[in-house]
């Protein structure tokens, strides 16, 4: 009877699963990231230089490029340079005065990028890795005003200066710097172009060596080295070399920071400037703040950084006798403070952020020109935590002496990228979320309280659960009087349609849950899946040194409890709301629900082995093939509740599912042959029950994987051959115990089975299907109770998108080369088709364009009908879903004004009726015929 | 008062008193049948000799005539068993409300016919003829079945009988694993 039901709503599910339109901007959230930024490479810019109006340009830790509106701190536009996740060592990125291209430079590639719009003009790429770009400031005047052209300095094999012509991109000059130095930098005066390269001497230590070409001509004018005897021990000592003549210095300190020496570039002489020490810590760092313009001053203040304090010196460099001498000091001040250097004309001014002010010097005079109080930067951070600034950008405007205005951007040490306008927060990046490793769900403290107590109902017997649920709800009455005083607020709200979202104190849809991030500096950040425009919370838990790494581990196997651990083991558990750390240590159990019964397994990935224990003793282990390497290891969820143990055929019969909780898929690939291989593999006995090679594989394109239920999916790309063209395939596999309708397998109807005694192998039916795009992740929605249908995320990492495909769509069970019987029909099984379109409406992201995401998290709401779905990596993006629509609550298109109007209009027809109807039935009664 | 004592008889007295008036000039046809005006009753019973009241039948007769609609009572469902397969048959095995409501109706008929058995034949039973009686009741109760009969087939049709292997599925349990088998990332 049941089953009929289920099959004619299935029929009305299939046909259209889209993004509602009432629901595009609402129930989604998206932030548009860039990642820390780096100091050196952040600044604001004229886009276009007629006009006043300036950018944030920055190139992030995660080599995001992009524009920022100062204004509201929306993204302008936004190119990633390092698609495939590398990390490099070095990244610049330039602006010359008066130019509406930024020159980039990321691994082995020099491009400009329009300012306004982000459009690529131009890209060189260098033999070896970049170790400096640099823009040559038209001071000659022997070149045409136009595009200025970029000077790039790149290592390897053949330490190369390169002159790149503006405008096009074509290499003016190369020269090849002779020796094993390792090139540093570059830097340029009017007519001649320094590079710096670092030179070891055989007792260990670091010497500079100069190398002076023309500009024009790019011949090697002269070379000489600095005398920097034994001070020098690495590079990390180098504090600063100056890009152009506004600050041509190349300064560095001793180990010890006892002593600062400058030398003037182009100068074979150098000077040295004591280091006072204010304090009893030592200096953790020494940088260097100079203006980058040209025709500024050449002044350029040192920022000394302790770990209680922080003062800086201001320097000014005479260019006519390359003399360096101090002007002034800045007084040292308590926490860690911030420098930023901005210009005005010639003029340069330094800006200082400190805990709890900012204040702005000229660079000639110590005279505070501006100076604005901070309360608060107003981020969130963690209870008793410190908010520092990191590293700040400033553009200062300057009528007289005073300044008027200034804005401000500062990395602060909770992650966050904050904009101050005169010492108020305008708008504030949560970047720290673009460097998120692990997410996890956790239900709010209150939420899992309710949560226990419907536990403790449904598992007891029914007289204790109702006398239970009575107590409940005579506790529940207490909170009567403040649910009387908002219930005025909450009818209104109910009647404007806004209930669906407001932030009521309950949640009984189980939407607002709490999204706890685990980031690669060590923090944790909360968001609310239910309001995601704020932070909850943000604690550092790690406290990881610079170079440090962590592997966190996150899990709520107890709601309203977050646990962190970095290995495998006893971690740290948070609560949920308020990211407090919990103060008694709950014992560590393995994830999901712990049956007493059963005997525990536990496997690992070793050395691209996997490797199983039982009882502490190896059970088995699972080497991949010689020359076989394993990619990704996909177990089935430990918590992946399946409603129905077979599929309803449409004649009413039974196809029975091969539901295992212990099985895993393992993909491996083999580089030299180009195949890929598929396994499917019984966790507990290591058996292999379905394996399967693709051969033609392009190895280097990911190869996604997922599995849930009784089936899995993974897509990968062939390589163009013979037989076939180049293409990217999603293969869907179905387990069955027996592809014989009724039949339970071998096992029959038993209710238990050791998968180390028994082997059963599963039938498994498998469909390919042609895909236009490569997939980069595979994920599946998830339920509450596994009744609703699933769908399919796969991340696209070409359009920048999301897409949920409903598993009907990709159903192996397809009729091939025939059209679908009426049974077929009834179950919704459509004709095979090779090619499987991504349908616009399946795109979860709409019009948002989704960047750099590595992973996507799922997890059930409370109620049956909804997922929710955490996409993350550089952006962060996240939905709810209703794969089979939202069959138990009231959508957005419900009209609850209708709905009244009609009730009311109902209600006054009987009352006008009513005495209509007596008067004739009493009438009726004194009728004789 | 004088006024109303000479005003005349009210008209409804009249025609209670007078009764109709019948005025035969020309009747050209004949009164329907058993029609009998009241003098011209007269004038025939002074004419004729008294007419022959209809002859009782004998209990025999009564218990024979009472059978016989007895079975016609009990057949009756049966004939309208043909009309009842093809309206079945019309509406589909689809869900809808209007063939709900007709195999609804289909089940209440029979039941309540089943149900209402005495009542239906007290009438036709009498002492002598009870022996028939069973065999007609009996007869009646086959034809419902057959009625009910056509009803199961219709929502067999419509798939609403757990008959099948998936009806049963939900008290059907996953087979629980013996062993778990749990991921630990290194």
């Amino acid at each position: 009877m049941l089953s009929t039901l289920l099959t004619a709503a299935s029929l009305l599910l299939v046909p259209t699963l889209a993004v509602f339109a009432d629901e595009a901007w609402n129930v989604d959230y998206h932030f548009a990231l860039l990642g820390a930024p780096k100091e050196e490479t952040s600044f604001f810019h004229q886009p276009n230089p007629s006009s006043r109006a300036s950018l944030i340009y920055t190139l992030s830790e995660q080599h995001a490029l992009g524009a920022v509106n100062p204004r509201d701190g929306s993204l302008v536009w936004r190119q990633l340079l390092s698609s495939d996740g590398i990390a490099y060592r070095n990244s610049f990125l330039r602006a010359g005065e008066g130019q509406d291209v930024v020159i980039s430079g990321v691994g082995h590639e020099v491009a400009a990028w329009s300012a306004a719009d982000g459009r690529l003009v131009w890209s060189l790429s260098t033999e070896g890795p970049l170790e400096d770009v640099e823009i040559l400031e038209l001071s000659d005047g022997k070149e045409t005003a136009g595009a200025k052209d970029a000077i790039a300095l790149s290592s390897g094999a053949n330490p190369t200066v390169q002159r790149i012509d503006g405008a096009s991109g074509a290499v003016k000059w190369q020269f090849i710097i002779d020796g094993s130095d390792a090139p540093y930098q570059l830097s340029a005066s009017s007519t001649q172009i320094f590079a710096i390269l670092i030179h070891k001497t055989i007792l260990g230590y670091v010497k500079l060596r100069v190398v002076v070409l023309d500009r024009v001509t790019g011949h090697k004018v002269d070379e000489y080295s600095l005398s920097s005897e034994n001070e020098l021990s690495t590079t990390e000592n180098i504090v600063s070399v100056g890009a152009n003549s506004a600050s041509p210095m190349i300064a560095w300190t001793d180990s010890l920071y006892t002593t600062l020496k400058v030398n003037v570039v182009g100068m074979k002489s150098m000077q040295s400037f004591d280091i006072a020490s204010h304090d009893d810590s030592p200096i953790e760092h020494v940088k260097v703040h100079a203006p980058y313009h040209v025709n500024s001053l050449s002044h350029f203040l040192v920022h000394y950084q302790t770990a209680t304090s922080h003062w800086a010196d201001v320097f000014h460099i005479n260019l006519k006798n390359g003399k360096v001498e101090k002007a002034y000091s800045l007084p040292k001040l308590a926490g860690r403070g911030a420098f930023s250097t901005s210009t005005s004309d010639a003029n340069v001014y330094f800006t200082r952020v400190t805990r709890d002010e900012i204040t702005t010097v000229s660079s000639a005079s110590h005279g505070v020109l501006g100076r604005w109080p901070l309360n608060t930067f107003g981020v969130v951070a963690g209870i008793g935590e410190q908010v520092e600034p990191i590293h700040a950008a400033s553009e200062v405007s300057v009528k007289g002496d005073t300044v008027s205005a200034i804005r401000t951007t500062i990395l602060l040490s909770t992650g966050d990228w904050v904009m101050l306008r005169d010492g108020k927060g305008i708008w504030n990046r949560p970047e720290m979320l673009a460097s998120t490793m692990v997410v996890t769900f956790a239900l709010p403290a209150d939420a899992a309280a309710l949560v226990q107590q419907l536990e403790v109902e449904a598992h007891s017997n029914p007289v204790a659960a109702y006398a239970h649920r009575v107590q409940r709800h005579l506790a529940d009455l207490q909170r009567l009087p403040s649910i009387i005083v908002s219930l005025p607020q909450q009818i209104v709200k109910g009647f404007l349609g806004t209930s669906a979202d407001d932030l009521t104190a309950s949640d009984t849809f189980g939407f607002r849950q709490v999204i706890v991030c685990a980031t690669r500096e060590g923090r944790l950040v909360a968001l609310d899946a239910g309001s995601p425009d704020k932070i909850v919370w943000n604690v550092n838990v790690a406290d990881l040194q610079p170079g440090q790494s962590w592997e966190p581990y996150l899990a709520s196997r107890i709601a309203g409890v977050v646990e962190v651990s970095s290995r495998a083991g006893a971690g740290i558990q948070y609560n949920a709301t308020n990211g407090q750390p919990l103060a008694e240590r709950l014992p560590v159990v393995p994830e999901g629900p712990q049956v007493p019964s059963s005997q525990v397994v536990l496997y690992t990935v070793h050395d691209g082995t996997l490797e199983a224990s039982y009882n502490r003793t190896p059970a088995w282990a699972f080497t991949p093939m010689h020359g076989e390497r394993l990619i990704d290891m996909v177990p089935r969820p430990v918590n992946d509740p399946v409603a129905s143990i077979g599929k309803v055929l449409g004649d009413r019969r039974v196809l029975y599912k091969y539901l295992d909780s212990n099985i895993a898929l393992l993909v491996t690939a083999q580089d030299s042959m180009g195949t890929a291989n598929i396994y499917v593999l019984s966790t507990v006995s290591g058996a292999i029950i379905y394996s399967n090679v693709h051969t033609g594989v392009d190895l280097t394109i990911p190869i996604a994987s997922i599995m849930s239920e009784n089936w899995f999916a993974y897509s990968f790309t062939n390589e163009a051959s013979d037989e076939a063209s180049k293409g990217h395939q999603l293969v869907v596999g179905e387990l069955f115990e027996s592809l014989v309708p009724d039949d339970r397998g071998m096992m029959g109807a038993t209710t238990n089975f050791s998968g180390m005694q028994t082997a059963t192998e599963p039938f498994v039916l498998t469909q390919t299907y042609q895909i236009p795009e490569v997939i980069s992740k595979l994920a599946v929605t998830r339920t509450r109770q596994g009744i609703t249908s699933r769908q399919l995320l796969a991340v696209l990492p070409d359009s920048n998108g999301i897409v949920g495909i409903p598993y009907g769509a990709v159903d192996p069970r397809r009729p091939v080369n025939r059209d679908p019987t009426k049974d077929e029909q009834a179950e919704g099984l459509v004709r095979y088709t090779a090619v499987l379109e991504f349908d616009p409406k399946w795109f979860l992201n709409h019009q948002r364009e989704i960047v750099g995401v590595k992973n996507v998290f799922t997890s059930p709401a409370l109620i049956e009908s909804t997922s929710l779905v955490f996409a993350y990596g550089l952006d962060i993006f996240g939905t709810r879903l209703s794969p089979s629509f939202s069959f138990d609550i009231l959508g957005k298109d419900f009209n609850k004004l209708q709905m009244l109007a009609t009730v009311a209009a109902l209600a006054v027809a009987t009352f006008i009726v009513a005495p209509l109807v007596m008067r004739k039935q009493v009438d009726q009664r004194w009728r004789f015929l | 008062m004088a006024l109303t004592l000479s005003a005349p008889p009210p008209r409804w007295l009249e025609d209670l008193s007078s009764g109709p008036v019948t005025t035969k000039t020309k009747q050209s046809f004949p009164d329907p049948l058993g029609y009998q005006v009241a003098s011209r009753q007269q004038k025939s019973s002074s004419n004729k000799t008294v007419a022959h009241p209809r002859k009782q039948p004998t209990a025999d007769e009564m218990d024979t005539l009472k059978l016989k609609k007895a079975w016609e009572l009990a057949l009756a469902p049966a004939k309208q068993l043909p009309m009842n397969a093809i309206g079945m048959y019309m509406t589909g095995n689809s869900l809808q409300i209007f063939s709900i409501m007709m195999v609804f109706m289909l089940f209440k008929g029979p039941i309540q016919a089943v149900l209402n058995i005495q009542n239906t034949f007290q009438r036709l039973e009498t002492d002598t003829n009870r022996q028939q009686m069973l065999a007609v009741k009996a007869a009646f109760v086959g034809c419902n079945l057959l009625a009910l009969a056509l009803g199961i087939w219709k929502v067999n049709g419509m798939g609403l009988l757990p008959t099948t292997r998936s009806d049963w599925l939900a008290w059907e349990s996953a087979r629980e694993p013996l062993e778990r088998a749990y991921f630990v990332p290194t």
